[in-house]
């Protein structure tokens, strides 16, 4: 009897082990290893509670320091510097989402432990840093009113902010601290009313004729029906001018963190890759986004490998879905990416390749992400491992923040949305 | 005449649980109609009918069962041998309604074949615990027993 006891304990043990992933250093990079599909009864989980930050303050390597550029902010989640040096902060949080299923009752309980109380101020507040000490004189709301924002771009006097449901474009002036004027909407995007994924990165092309917004999926892997999924889990492209778009990229799970990568014109994102096939599947991801490219959601992932809960199958997209450049891990949650060639506050050697903030991982045993991280480029393309830069966001029993959008400020600092501490830290050279 | 001292009355009663059965048993069973429909469609939408069909059949279960818990306290139940497989029958059914529960917690097709099977093996269990319960209900008269 005790023997069997004992085995069922072990083989327990070992299932809760499985549960909470290898060292996520193994994936980072070109090639990730990929174990094979897990289904559960239970998926692997590990959501952690918020703490306030208090004395303490995020970890950076010795060359580098980190201070609070702003704190007591309401839900900021991403960051975009105006020409003249004004850095526009994006207070947001997503719609409630309608239960389906009672799956959704308990996840949603679930989730709601790792989530802190503040509620989102879903507008943009304007930082002015004068005298560049790092320490902002002037903080103003710049925009109110607005429904779930998250990207910002600026082309001429033209400000594009892109709501949930719209890109919306307002008159702008440079050193105004607030926007009056009605805005005028561009174009409507994938909102309602279930809004999976709802933040909608947005970048200019280099020639500024066009706006690319990142439009994610409306479910995990279409467990809400095809049909919610029209125009989603892709990047479009939509003219400045006249509004048209079309879908630039398809495929892509739920892409942020929109840039150019300056020396080849290439746009480039970071994506949220699915949940509930283990603790090291899907890997997240940074990649060139190529035109017309597919990129695997929801029939496969990482090229032809194919995801078995999506019915009717499609061999044919399989075929064709493209490799991702870099593997990220798995469930880091990548929300913000910044190249830093620009980066002139930083010593030189972070100088060169793309910043990347990772909210954190909830489907996975042992966490992973809760830091910022820069991957190295060369001629274009990642080249190395990524090195973690920006950590102590969590002690592992709970979380002081969660890093979100990245962005640089004038002098060339590092800036990142901190939406759990509701701060903006500045990190720049010692 | 038989001597007074040799005889004994053993009391047998009705179960309750067997008039309650009906409730989670049509749960389980739509579920494996929405079931069916979602296998030979791949409509989420009988995936969704499913989850809250075979969710409310292991809560309706479990309250029915609170009430087989309170029949098997009563001896005058217990001295029926029938409801041992009775109530066997019906736990099998319960566990693997909870099983089947979780596994349909998955997204979309992830929860098949797995939740089919389960269901289908649910529904077998509730069907032999109501053929049990057809001469479990009518053996219930007192019974004298020497």
């Amino acid at each position: 009897m005790r023997r069997i006891v004992l085995a069922a304990g072990i083989s327990l043990a070992l299932a809760a082990c499985a549960k909470k992933g290898a060292d996520p250093e193994r994936q980072i990079g070109p090639n990730p290893p990929l174990p094979a599909i897990s289904q559960y009864l239970v998926p692997p989980m590990h959501v952690i509670p918020p703490t306030p930050w208090g004395s303490a303050s995020p970890s950076v390597p010795a060359d580098l320091k980190v201070q609070p550029f702003a704190t007591g902010l309401a839900h900021p989640r991403s960051i975009y510097t105006l020409p003249n040096g004004d850095v526009l902060v994006v207070e947001t949080d997503g719609p409630p989402e309608p239960i389906h299923r009672p799956k959704d009752i308990v996840m949603q309980m679930i989730q709601a432990h790792g989530h802190g109380d503040a509620k989102a101020g879903m507008d943009i507040i304007l930082l002015r840093d004068t005298n560049g000490d790092g320490i902002p004189e002037v903080h103003t709301k710049f925009l109110s009113d607005l429904n779930s924002p998250f990207g910002v771009a600026l082309v001429g006097n033209d400000l594009y902010v892109a709501n949930t449901d719209a890109i919306v474009r307002y008159p702008y002036q440079p050193g105004q601290t607030s926007i009056t004027a009605p805005g005028v909407k561009l174009v409507d995007l994938p909102g309602g009313p279930i809004d999976h994924h709802y933040t909608k990165s947005l970048v200019a092309s280099p020639d500024g004729s066009k706006l690319y917004v990142g439009v994610g999926s409306n479910s995990n892997i279409t467990e809400n029906g095809m049909d919610a999924e029209r125009g989603r889990a892709a990047i479009w492209e939509v003219d400045r001018a006249t509004g048209a778009h079309r879908l630039y990229a398809t495929g892509l799970r739920n892409p942020n963190g929109l840039q150019f990568e300056p020396q080849a014109d290439t746009l480039w994102t970071v994506v949220n890759e699915r949940d509930e096939l283990g603790p090291d599947l899907v890997p997240d991801y940074l990649t060139s986004v190529r035109d017309g490219g597919f990129y695997g959601w929801p029939y496969c992932y990482w090229g032809q490998h194919v995801d078995p809960r999506v019915r009717p199958q499609r061999p044919d997209l399989v075929a064709k879905a493209v490799v991702p450049d870099y593997s990220l891990s798995s469930h880091v949650a990548p929300l913000g990416m910044v190249f830093s060639f620009g980066a002139a506050a930083l010593p030189s050697r972070w100088r060169s390749g793309a910043f990347v903030g990772e909210h954190g991982s909830w489907d996975r045993g042992h966490l992973n992400g809760y830091k910022v991280v820069y991957v190295p480029f060369a001629n274009g393309r990642p080249a190395g491992k990524a090195i973690d830069v920006v950590t102590n966001f969590t002690n592992g029993q709970k979380a002081h923040g969660r890093p979100v959008g990245v962005a640089l400020d004038k002098t060339g600092a590092l800036l990142i949305a901190d939406d759990l501490g509701n701060a903006v830290w500045r990190v720049s050279g010692r | 005449m038989p001597n007074a001292d040799s005889q004994s009355i053993v009391k047998i009663d009705r179960p309750l649980h067997p008039t309650v059965l009906g409730v989670p048993f049509v749960c389980f069973v739509a579920a494996l109609i929405t079931d069916i429909a979602y296998a030979q469609t791949f409509d989420v939408i009988w995936k969704n009918f499913s989850d809250w069909l075979l969710a409310g059949g292991i809560i309706v279960g479990a309250l029915a069962a609170i009430v087989g818990l309170v029949d098997l306290a009563r001896p005058s139940v217990r001295s029926n041998w029938l409801i041992w497989p009775y109530a066997a029958a019906y736990a099998i059914a319960m566990i693997l309604g909870l099983f089947d529960n979780l596994v349909h917690s998955r997204d979309a097709y992830g929860a098949m074949p797995a939740g089919l099977v389960l269901t289908v093996l649910t529904v077998l269990a509730l069907v032999i615990a109501a053929f049990i319960g057809v001469p479990l209900m009518r053996t219930a008269v007192r019974k004298v027993v020497r």
